[in-house]
């Protein structure tokens, strides 16, 4: 996280500079508009270059990490520029209230896939288990087959249904599919605790051959706890691009538009 | 009645050549260099007959096929039975004539160019393309596939050569010794060779005085001089007084050849040899009885510690150790042992010079330096031997990344894809970057062993003892000259899966060609799909070299040499 701040520091320094100008421009009667109007489109454009930076990995434009430090900081500064441009926080008039919703978002979740893509791998790394993201269906499902097989296994060899019917209860929705998602979102503990207290639970009805199927299906609900955290964390790390990247193309579009509508005001 | 069995090497159950008939070795015993053999000092479990049966076979040349190709490795070594061939002395031939893939960085503009020729169906390959170029005579005998030249009178015309036939012995010293090749041999005339695995090399020369004279003689005369001269610590050395260490080096290898095929069985098994399994070749505390000199494979140095023995580092070709003890006992100090146990991690090849060489040619070098001024106690010269005394205050803590590095023989790699997974957000793009400068498929697979937070993807490492090349058929796998990776050369490839079966990390991966329309191409013979060998060349002709490191927007991801990392703490420095 301290490079994000190093990121909005930079970006101030920018936008220091930026607005120094815009007010020695001001000041000679010119339109200070212009010039953070036309850095604020310059920066949109760089912030959006990084899309086509990513379609042309065979091209020698500076490697990725590069672009990521400017989009990184080029996005605060947008930010900035953004204020210093509208002058207020909500500016008046329909298309331009548009534009700033969008641009808002744009920042807001970008702002927020930053922060993940700082916070989530370490998180990830620390469940101690790696998965490939297409692969994890496969994953639960061979997993949920191994959990009811070992059921009916343990009916069959020890007569009796306690485990079954337990797990018919209540494991078995663990296993159905991703559980605890937002919970792990946000870093949370609940999917660790429940599967402890599911196993634990039923320990003392058991007897000793039992026992060791319950051992066996706790084993496997902890490895489907920790992939099921990495689904979370993964799903919200590719998702969240989704909504920042459309949002940035919308934006882009009425910015040009807007720019020729002031073009052909002005001429 | 007991029936008394003697177990045969088990390698004799799959032997080296299916068609040896008992006419062939009939045949054989009466070659004349054979003949000389003493047959009798085999042991039974082993015999003559039975290395000729089992660990040889007999291979047949067009005029024209090449046999061995400077630069490959190979496991085995050839004795000419009939028919004349050629050796080409320096130069040599260029890398196409032998089937190499030429490599030629792309310009801006063909770089671009890939953004609208790649076409949308993946492995797409211009088949025509294998039609004319390649030079490549294909047998459906396994291993008879030949590359060859296409005009002998030219190569014989532009290049010096110098002539072998009937009982020449080739290819032994890097056999043995698991070095590349460093001539290419082609025949002249149709012939018909010899070829020996080097497990049944090793036995002759293990059991014939012959033989093990003639190799050994070889051995100094061809390759041990001009090593030794090589090293730093012989640098200073030239003319009689190198040829004297090269008498008196004794050489030896241990470990097995093929470790890497035991490596992946036991992977499997999660029941990687440990440290205890391995040969040991220095033994802690020991009186040293000369420097140990690694000259192709690895060997781990490690020391004892509670109950076990921890590692502290490796030492790689070229590297060596004990100077320095010997050097202090020659000072006068009494009782200095070994301070490590050095042991071989597979397959290792290691030069003795004895103590008294040592003493006469490097200690006096090393004396008359000081005279000159130079401070002889930096051992400036041992060029690890430094940093194995380094390694000994390290925490068990800080040892233990770089002990999993050679546990699971990670060492081996000089481009490995070391990720960081603190920073990696598992984006793929370096995926994806892959996969758009390579067919429209990716070489790896972002996914390997992790320790802590360390991932070593699967993506091929360019090793340093890269065993996937040994036995390709074609010599499509190779070490390409320039830049050292290794890479392989899809028109020659035959898809005869030797490498991707060897390749201890499984970091080859077999894909089936597709045509335009993203329709598999079949072999016209057997109707199969056909297949290539395929994995990470290091963007050999890309621009921006690896894409995958050039496309991370979190520096998550390095090619790493194992042999410069330092490990920290925060993360690996030192590249
Ligand atoms: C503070 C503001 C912003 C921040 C912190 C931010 C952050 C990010 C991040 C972290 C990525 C993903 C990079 C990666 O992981 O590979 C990204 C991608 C992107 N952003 Fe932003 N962004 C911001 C504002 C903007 C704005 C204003 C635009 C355009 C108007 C924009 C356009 C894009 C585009 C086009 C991508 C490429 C996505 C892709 O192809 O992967 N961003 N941004
Ligand atoms: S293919 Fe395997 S053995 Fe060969 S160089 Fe690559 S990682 Fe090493
Ligand atoms: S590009 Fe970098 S961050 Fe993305 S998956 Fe690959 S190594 Fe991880």
């Amino acid at each position: 996280m301290k490079r994000v701040w190093g990121y909005i520091a930079t970006a101030s320094l920018f936008f220091v500079l930026i607005w120094g100008w815009t007010l020695q421009v001001d000041s000679s009667l010119n339109y200070p508009e212009f010039i953070s109007g036309g850095a604020l489109f310059f920066v949109i454009l760089v912030l959006c270059m990084f899309n086509v930076r990513k379609r042309l990995p065979f091209l020698p434009l500076w490697p990725a990490h590069k672009w990521f430090l400017l989009h990184s900081v080029s996005g605060f500064l947008a930010l900035f520029l953004f204020w210093l441009h509208a002058d207020v926080l909500w500016p008046k008039g329909l298309y331009v209230q548009i534009l700033a919703v969008l641009f808002y978002g744009t920042t807001l979740s970008g702002v927020l896939g930053l922060i993940m893509e700082k916070i989530y791998p370490n998180l990830l790394t620390r469940v101690g288990l790696e998965c490939i993201y297409e692969r994890i269906p496969r994953d639960l499902a061979d997993i949920r087959n191994k959990a009811e097989n070992l059921v009916l296994e343990c009916t069959e060899k020890t007569g009796s249904d306690t485990l079954a019917q337990h797990y018919f209860e209540t494991l078995g929705w663990f296993f159905q599919r991703p559980r605890f998602i937002i919970n792990n979102i946000f870093g949370g503990q609940n999917a660790q605790t429940w599967v402890m207290q599911q196993c634990s639970v039923l320990e003392r009805f058991l007897n000793e051959a039992e026992r060791d199927y319950l051992d066996q299906i706790c084993v496997l609900a902890e490895t489907k706890r920790k992939i099921d955290f990495h689904y979370s964390l993964q799903t919200m790390l590719k998702k969240w691009l989704l909504v920042h990247v459309p949002l940035a193309a919308a934006v882009m579009a009425m910015v040009i538009w807007h720019i020729i509508v002031i073009q052909v005001f002005f001429i | 009645m007991t029936i008394t069995t003697q177990s045969r090497p088990q390698r004799w159950d799959q032997p080296f050549g299916s068609e040896m008939t008992d006419a062939d070795v009939e045949r054989l015993l009466g070659v004349p260099e054979i003949q000389a053999i003493e047959a009798d000092k085999f042991p039974s479990r082993i015999s003559l007959e039975g290395i000729l049966r089992n660990d040889a076979r007999i291979m047949k040349y067009k005029a024209g096929d090449i046999v061995i190709r400077e630069g490959d490795y190979g496991n085995s070594a050839f004795l000419v039975l009939n028919g004349s061939l050629r050796v080409v002395l320096a130069p040599g031939l260029p890398g196409e004539m032998l089937g190499r893939r030429k490599i030629q960085k792309k310009n801006i503009w063909q770089a671009l160019k890939q953004l609208w020729t790649q076409k949308t169906s993946p492995e797409f390959r211009d088949i025509q393309r294998y039609d004319h170029k390649s030079g490549l005579r294909e047998s459906a005998v396994p291993g008879s596939s030949h590359v060859f030249l296409q005009d002998v009178p030219a190569v014989l015309d532009s290049n010096k050569t110098a002539v072998l036939e009937g009982g020449a012995l080739f290819g032994e010293l890097a056999a043995l010794g698991r070095t590349p090749r460093t001539s290419t041999i082609f025949a002249e005339t149709d012939s018909e060779l010899l070829e020996i695995r080097w497990q049944g090399l090793r036995e002759l020369r293990k059991y014939d005085q012959g033989w093990r004279r003639l190799i050994d003689q070889r051995y100094r005369q061809n390759a041990l001089k001009a090593h030794l001269g090589a090293t730093s610590i012989f640098s200073h050395l030239d003319g009689d007084d190198l040829q004297e260490v090269a008498d008196n080096t004794l050489f030896e290898t241990y470990g097995t050849f093929d470790w890497h095929l035991s490596y992946k069985k036991l992977q499997g098994q999660d029941r990687i040899e440990g440290v205890k399994d391995e040969p040991e070749i220095f033994q802690q505390g020991a009186y040293p009885d000369g420097v140990l000199m690694v000259r192709a494979g690895f060997a781990r140095v490690s020391v004892e510690r509670g109950n076990g023995r921890q590692t502290i580092t490796y030492l790689g070709a070229g590297e060596f150790y004990g100077a320095d003890e010997i050097y202090r006992s020659w000072k006068g100090e009494l009782d200095v042992g070994l301070k490590v146990t050095i042991s071989a991690l597979g397959y290792v090849e290691v030069l003795r010079v004895p103590s008294k060489t040592i003493e006469k040619h490097l200690f006096a070098y090393w004396e008359s330096e000081r005279q000159g001024g130079t401070r002889v106690g930096e051992m400036k010269s041992e060029k690890r031997s430094g940093r194995i005394h380094d390694f000994f205050d390290q925490t068990l803590a800080e040892g233990a990344l770089q002990e999993w590095a050679v546990q699971e023989r990670f060492v081996n790699g000089t481009q490995a894809m070391l990720i960081n997974l603190d920073k990696c957000v598992r984006c793929d793009d370096c995926v994806r970057a892959c996969a758009s400068t390579h067919d429209g498929n990716p070489r790896f697979v972002r996914h390997g062993k992790t320790f802590q937070n360390w991932m070593v993807a699967n993506a091929c490492m360019h090793c340093a003892d890269p065993v996937c090349m040994i036995g390709c058929p074609t010599g499509a796998i190779h070490r390409s000259l320039s830049g050292g990776m290794v890479i392989i050369n899809d028109d020659t490839c035959i898809g005869c899966e030797t490498c991707a079966n060897s390749c201890p990390y499984s970091n080859i991966r077999m894909v089936s060609i597709n045509d335009e329309n993203g329709q598999h191409i079949l072999d016209p013979q057997n109707h199969k799909p056909i297949v290539k060998a395929t994995k990470c060349d290091l963007c050999a002709d890309q621009i921006t070299g690896p894409a995958c490191a050039f496309a991370c927007p979190h520096e998550a991801l390095k090619r790493v040499d194992f042999r410069d990392v330092t490990w920290t703490g925060e993360g690996v420095g030192g590249q």
